[in-house]
């Protein structure tokens, strides 16, 4: 086809020309790539930051505020003498209270909501009834907190141990925590573990504090049978424990109020029946219980801090102009070029039109030369594109992401004085943190949307350059055109 | 068309360029006939008007007042597509710097002539191969321009311009560019082919001996036109 070989034959004649078009384009295209292979990469990273926070396929999150305190003060002091020394059965002894009940010897081992509001089921029922909601599930995010105190067998006093506990609701596998965890070992809950007393604990927990499938633990005062152990991924505190919801809710208490949390949850977990629905879904909630604090996994996205979300505003913002700008350069430099080699074609274009080509004929050629170098320029952009991204998975750092926590997140020690004025560091399963850091790692890839995008690209910057170039050839009169020759 | 019928009709034809701010009459109210077959040439010293009137003969720029007719046709007032039709058609163009694409084989730019008129692939490439053969090119049909010498590539032109069988050739300077023997060798070529396809020839040239094998010699002198011999029958 002779516009094929006339096109072949000119970009050969003019290699260096288009090779630097072609480098030009591939710069700004290989960019653009990378900077939409970054932010994926980023995206992609929140995302599974909020996935193991909440789950995989949950899309909104309710919750409410702490009550003011109405249940009675859990207080720790010292009563009588100092227990050191030898003996010293006369002296003072530590003393807990717990819900109107004081503690003077054993082991006090409380189950406690953190600082967080409660939902009943009935509400989780109401949310779950929604036509927009395809499943809702309740969720418990409780603190175990133990304390030894001293006895005259035992005058030391002992550090005070923690440990944090979901409750989970095993008829919702896809819903909270617990969906996002990979089992390590031993089994997962089935639906007759409902009501059992059986736990799944963290690898990384369980590895530090020797437990295996098959042994026993303490949680509430409650000996739970271990039968897995699971791993979060990109998860900077994940729970300890998990146990079924119904167990949970029956050993746990609210210390706001000193009662017990069955029937209650602190989280539900929601699932949109479509994408489109999250924002009617979160509306319809917030309609159905003033109250609460509805929160879609969008709006978390938006609160994450940290470098992971200092990636993202740079992958977005910095990024996003820095590929824009060389893509104008490079477009640019392309129609300067393009034009400058019709001004040296006049001639040539001139005898043509002399031959009688049509001026659209002529214009084609010029477009279509232009065209191939943007598609020359944009293949080699998706490869600098794909080497962009590689560099980038090699030697990114793991972003670190301080994440709103659901619920609060779980507790944070709360220290209570004990005998002879030691801060012991006792946990009373007090008030939670806000805020959870989590570093994950950073993985960009190039999406089939990015190479269609820069092909895309490719021939918008040739057809751009060629049009110039074109409508330049278009408008010469053939005997102006020749008389340059003369 | 009948040889005693003329092809060209000019009748008033005035051409003014504007070049610097300042105006430059290159044709002035110029009449001329020319006849079917004829062989035309046109002489003059460089600046007096000889390119720009077979550039309005060809069709290639339009007069600032005045008619060219072609075949009963106006090429001064007719829309410019009918022009390039009939510049694609009727017209052969042979110029100084033998105007070859360098990118393109000797054959490609025969055939660039053909592309205008839509000439399916297969006759095109025989025709190209012809019109070379008849120029004594055929065993460099696949040569670029940069191989060939300048009597070489002007050959390739005059195929060019034949290769569509036009009823006009048109021929600006042909041999200015070429050493005598080439300018011999080019003559003798237009001169054979003139005889044979019964073709009207317009030749400018300010060579006297290759003027002088026309049939009518004009001289171009400031814009205007005076014929200087007339042997045809």
């Amino acid at each position: 086809m002779f516009f094929l070989t006339y096109l072949r034959r000119e970009l050969r004649r003019r290699m260096r020309q288009a090779v630097f078009i072609a480098i030009g384009l591939a710069i700004g295209i290989g960019l653009v790539i990378t900077v939409i292979g970054a932010s994926s990469g980023v995206q992609a990273a929140q995302a599974k930051v909020l996935r193991a926070l909440y789950g995989i396929g949950t899309d909104v999150t309710v919750t409410t505020k702490p009550k003011p305190q109405s249940g009675l003060p859990i207080t720790g002091h010292a009563v009588g003498a100092p227990l050191s020394g030898s003996g010293g059965s006369g002296g003072p002894r530590a003393e807990i209270c717990l819900n109107g009940k004081c503690y003077t010897s054993g082991t006090v081992d409380t189950l406690a909501l953190g600082d967080t509001g409660t939902l009943t089921q009935a509400q989780v029922a109401q949310i779950a009834g929604r036509h927009e909601v395809s499943a809702a599930a309740g969720g418990l995010m409780l603190t175990d907190n133990r304390v030894v105190l001293p006895s005259a067998s035992n005058p030391d006093i002992q550090p005070p141990t923690s440990f944090t506990v979901d409750g989970t609701d095993i008829s919702q596998p896809r819903l909270g925590p617990l969906s996002n965890a990979r089992l390590t070992s031993g089994r997962a809950f089935t639906a007759a573990d409902q009501n059992s007393d059986v736990a799944l604990v963290d690898a990384d927990y369980a590895s530090s504090h020797d437990i295996k499938p098959g042994s026993t633990t303490t949680i509430g005062g409650t000996k739970f049978t271990v039968i897995g152990l699971v791993s979060q991924p990109e998860s900077g505190s994940p729970p300890n424990m998990y146990i079924p919801l119904a167990r949970a809710a029956a050993l746990a208490t609210n210390p706001a109020t000193g009662k017990s949390m069955k029937g209650l949850v602190d989280t539900v977990y929601v699932s949109a029946a479509s994408a489109t629905d999250i924002g009617t879904v979160q509306h319809e909630i917030e309609h159905l219980l003033p109250a609460a604090t509805v929160t879609s996994s969008a709006d978390l996205a938006s609160e994450i801090t940290g470098s992971a979300a200092g990636a993202a505003k740079l992958a977005g913002a910095l990024g996003k102009w820095l590929a824009v700008l060389v893509l104008i350069a490079a477009f640019a430099v392309a129609s300067l070029l393009t034009m400058a080699a019709v001004a040296r074609r006049v001639p040539e274009f001139g005898t043509l039109k002399a031959l009688g080509w049509r001026s659209s004929r002529i214009v084609g050629q010029v477009l279509g030369e232009s065209v191939s170098t943007g598609i020359i320029g944009g293949l080699a952009g998706v490869g600098l594109g794909f080497a962009g991204v590689a560099i980038i998975d090699k030697i990114a750092p793991k972003l670190s992401a301080t994440v709103p926590s659901p619920t609060g997140g779980f507790g944070t020690p709360q220290t209570v004085t004990g005998p002879g004025g030691v801060a012991g560091g006792a946990l009373i399963g007090g008030p939670a943190t806000s805020h959870t850091t989590v570093a994950v790692p950073m993985s960009a890839s190039v999406t089939i949307a990015a190479i269609v995008l820069a092909v895309l690209l490719a021939i918008a910057g040739g057809l751009l350059a060629g049009s110039f170039g074109g409508w330049r050839a278009a408008r010469l009169r053939p005997a102006a055109a020749l008389a340059r020759v003369a | 068309m009948e040889p005693s019928i003329d092809i060209y009709r000019l009748t008033g034809v005035s051409k003014t360029y504007r070049k610097s701010g300042r105006e430059i009459l290159a044709v002035r109210e110029l009449d001329l006939s020319i006849r079917n077959g004829e062989w035309l040439a046109v002489q003059g010293k460089t600046g007096h008007g000889k390119t720009t009137l077979l550039q309005l003969l060809g069709g290639l720029d339009r007069p600032t007042q005045g008619r060219v007719e072609f075949a009963g046709r106006d090429l001064a007032t007719a829309p410019e597509a009918q022009v390039r039709r009939v510049r694609a058609g009727s017209f052969g163009f042979i110029f100084q710097t033998f105007n070859l694409v360098p990118t393109l084989s000797a054959h490609e730019n025969v055939e660039a002539a053909l592309i205008p008129l839509g000439v399916p692939g297969t006759q095109r490439r025989e025709r190209v191969t012809a019109a070379l053969d008849s120029v004594g090119l055929g065993d460099r049909a696949q040569h670029l321009p940069g191989e060939l010498s300048g009597g070489q590539q002007q050959r390739v032109a005059i195929a060019r311009a034949l290769v569509k069988e036009p009823r006009v050739l048109l021929a600006d300077e042909p041999t200015g560019n070429l050493d005598e023997d080439t300018r011999d060798e080019i003559i003798g070529l237009l001169d054979t082919l003139w005889r044979e396809r019964r073709l009207t020839l317009v030749l400018v040239s300010h060579d006297s001996s290759v003027v002088r094998r026309a049939q009518r010699i004009g001289v171009m002198s400031r814009g205007r036109l005076s014929i200087r011999q007339d042997s045809r029958a």
